[in-house]
């Protein structure tokens, strides 16, 4: 009876035979349809870098908000479905200001992570009012921040698991990205190699044309924790980055992957 | 015609209203808690005394409890809800070390308590506690409370049942307070470890609810010394 | 709330080597209210004798008109100066008299015994029950705070500058931990050839 392993794929409550869960793997397979988005952690701080898809002229870039502060000291880049996201950077939130509240001191980037955690694998469950999560969040996470162990940065994926990462690439460029990540990447690596780094390689990953309206950067300091670039400081860096790098021909690493319109 | 409830007066057997009984869920079992902080210790010490009214029950009751090495509570009152809480509080520090990885410090363990006394904000925990420990700069601290949580940081308290008749004296031999000329030199352990005891004696003098003998422990960065110190036992 | 409350005040007296101290606060109030901050509650009624009465206001002052009263029918009656010690017992007995409908004062007497120059203190509660130790009695709505600053503090035969310090420091230090007491102090030493009044600057809040 057992035919395809179409039959294992539609509860995310049953195992296949094989023990897989296949919603938690098609739930993995969706983030790398989203915008790329790239975190490296060094001694100075941590930065991200994102791209924004600007699918229409007539859209307002600005509403488009993939990097979020969660609390003074921690910072979220997502990927994936938005909607999604939403709701695990609501908990990440109420984690950080519970943690605050029961114990007067910043939550632990790890404990933060293991709050959002704990709600990524809450699908198949029903709570008191019978309502059930009915899918894994469609989303990937990069946690950016500054705790008593210093500059850290935490990935997650849609299962729930979540690893600290010296640098890290979630979406569609994620596998590109990694691994020219994987060449440029030294402990020794100051905060602004490492903006520019992030966004050489996000420049090499994206379809469209790197700008300060399709991109958003935000470091994570001990000196001024939660920092989002303005346009000018992005404008900056970007000068900066061709500085260093002139116009370098677009990478062929970039995915084909078809975009829906909810998954940036 | 004799009225229903003049009736009721004369024969309460006979009574139909529904009789009303109350219990009181709170005992004051006494005791008192002094604590003093310095730059890098802090003394804590409580008396042993665990009585109930003009009875009492041990002259041998140990009011402390270590929450973390640099880390002990103090609490007088209600002896029941000082076992409750301690209880809840051990288990919550060994929670916190599990989830995230490390031991809670003073000031983390000192905020929980607040926010797990305010949680009974209706049916308060009836104790008078008194938090010391060293916090993340190693400098000593005393955080005292109400029975529903209000938090207050200082460098010398004391609770319990003798708290009244204590604390103006720590204020003036601590707090040097209505000294024409204080001294600006720092408070040694053993100045701070003899004001303890002397306040103890003075408060077994006049508090009956306080006596027998103290328990003292002295926390500094290599670990917290337990030390005994007896007291008038009328 | 306790009537004896209602006004506030802190009283206390120690004995010294050949000399004795009372002293109080200043302050009236009604409960949390300061009306007046310098509110005497301690009465010269002989040249070696004093009387505190803490408590409601109103009795203070009543009590120490009756007080007087009887004493000056006591001293012409008699035609000698009244002793500390029958003084007090006056006090009680007079405030027995209102057993079932007292006075709300518990008094603080201090002075020296005629002719040995004994120091002499005792309190009473306000039906006139006597308590005459050897060391300090306290009054008033700071009285915790005073067993324990007095407890610690005193020690037996001081001269007059060191009872003065004590008992100064023993009752500034309790009425800073009471709400309705404080706001300035009166302090008297009394020695066999003269009698010391001092006004203390204290903290005003």
């Amino acid at each position: 009876m057992f035919l395809t392993r179409s039959e294992y794929d539609r509860g995310v409550n049953t195992f296949s035979p094989e023990g897989r869960l296949f919603q938690v793997e098609y739930a993995i397979e969706a983030i790398k349809l989203g915008s790329t988005a790239i975190g490296i952690c060094t001694s100075e701080g941590v930065v991200l870098a994102v791209e924004k898809r600007i699918t229409s002229p007539l859209m307002e870039p600005t509403t488009i908000e993939k990097i979020v502060e969660v609390d003074k000291h921690i910072g979220c880049a997502v990927s994936g479905l938005m909607a999604d996201s939403r709701t695990m950077i609501d908990r990440a939130r109420i984690e950080c200001q519970n943690h605050w509240f029961v114990y007067n001191e910043n939550i632990s980037i790890e404990s933060c992570a293991q709050g959002v955690s704990n709600l990524a694998i809450q699908f198949g469950d029903s709570d008191d009012d019978g309502a059930a999560m009915s899918r894994p969040f469609g989303v990937a996470i990069l946690f950016a921040g500054i705790d008593e162990k210093g500059p850290q940065l935490y990935h997650m994926d849609p299962s729930g698991t979540f690893v600290q990462f010296d640098a890290k690439a979630i979406g569609s460029g994620s596998e590109g990205a990694q691994q020219s990540l994987q060449e440029v990447y030294h402990r020794s690596m100051t905060l602004e190699e490492a903006t520019t780094a992030a966004l050489t390689i996000l420049k090499q990953v994206m379809e469209e044309k790197l700008n300060s309206a399709n991109v958003e950067v935000m470091t994570m300091t001990p000196k001024d924790f939660f920092h989002m670039f303005t346009k000018d400081q992005v404008e900056e860096s970007l000068k900066g980055m061709e500085k260093i790098e002139p116009e370098h021909q677009r990478s062929s690493l970039e995915s084909g992957y078809k975009k829906s319109p909810s998954i940036m | 015609m004799m009225m229903q409830t003049e009736m009721n007066a004369y024969y309460p057997d006979y009574s139909t209203a529904p009789i009303q009984r109350q219990i009181n869920p709170y005992a004051d079992n006494g005791g008192s808690v002094v604590a003093i902080a310095g730059n890098d210790f802090v003394v804590v010490g409580a008396d042993t005394r665990l009585s109930s009214g003009f009875s009492i029950y041990t002259r041998n009751q140990n009011k402390l409890f270590p929450m973390s090495d640099t880390t002990v509570l103090g609490c007088a009152g209600c002896w029941c809800d000082t076992l409750t809480l301690t209880r809840i509080l051990k288990s919550r520090m060994q929670m916190y070390q599990q989830e995230h990885n490390k031991q809670m410090s003073t000031t983390a363990c000192a905020q929980m308590l607040s926010t797990m006394l305010y949680y009974k904000r209706f049916f308060p925990y009836y104790i008078s506690n008194i938090l010391v420990g060293l916090d993340n700069e190693g400098k000593g601290c005393v955080y005292s409370y109400d029975p529903i949580g209000h938090c207050e940081k200082a460098t010398y308290r004391a609770g319990g049942s003798a708290g009244a008749l204590l604390q103006p004296l720590l204020d003036n031999q601590i707090g040097q307070k209505n000294l024409v000329k204080p001294s600006s030199e720092d408070l040694s352990q053993e100045k701070a470890l003899a004001i303890l005891k002397d306040v103890f004696i003075a408060a077994a003098e006049r508090d009956i609810y306080t006596g027998d003998s103290v328990l003292i422990n002295i926390i500094t960065k290599d670990g917290t010394k337990v030390e005994t110190f007896e007291l008038r036992k009328d | 709330m306790s009537i004896l409350a209602y006004n506030g005040g802190a009283m206390v007296a120690m004995k010294g080597e050949n000399c004795v101290a009372i002293a109080a606060d200043r302050r009236f109030g009604i409960q949390a209210q300061t009306v007046a901050t310098n509110f005497e509650k301690v009465f010269e009624m002989g040249p070696h004798l004093f009387v505190g009465l803490p408590g409601l206001a109103t009795d203070t002052q009543t009590v120490m008109e009756k007080l007087r009263f009887r004493k000056n029918l006591y001293e012409l009656k008699e035609n000698r100066r009244i002793s500390p010690k029958v003084f007090a017992a006056m006090i009680s007995n007079m405030l027995y008299e209102k057993r079932f409908g007292p006075f709300f004062v518990e008094p603080v007497v201090a002075g020296l015994m005629p002719g040995t120059f004994e120091p002499y203190i005792c309190n009473m509660d306000l039906i006139g029950c006597i308590n005459q130790p050897t060391d300090f009695v306290v009054g008033g709505t700071a009285s915790a705070q005073l067993y324990g600053m007095c407890e610690a503090l005193w020690e037996p035969n001081l001269g007059p500058d060191d009872l003065f310090e004590t008992i100064s420091q023993a009752l500034m230090n309790a009425f800073d931990r009471d709400a309705i007491s404080g706001w300035g102090a009166t302090v008297y030493i009394i020695e066999k050839d003269k009698v010391t009044v001092k006004n203390l600057k204290t903290r005003m809040d």
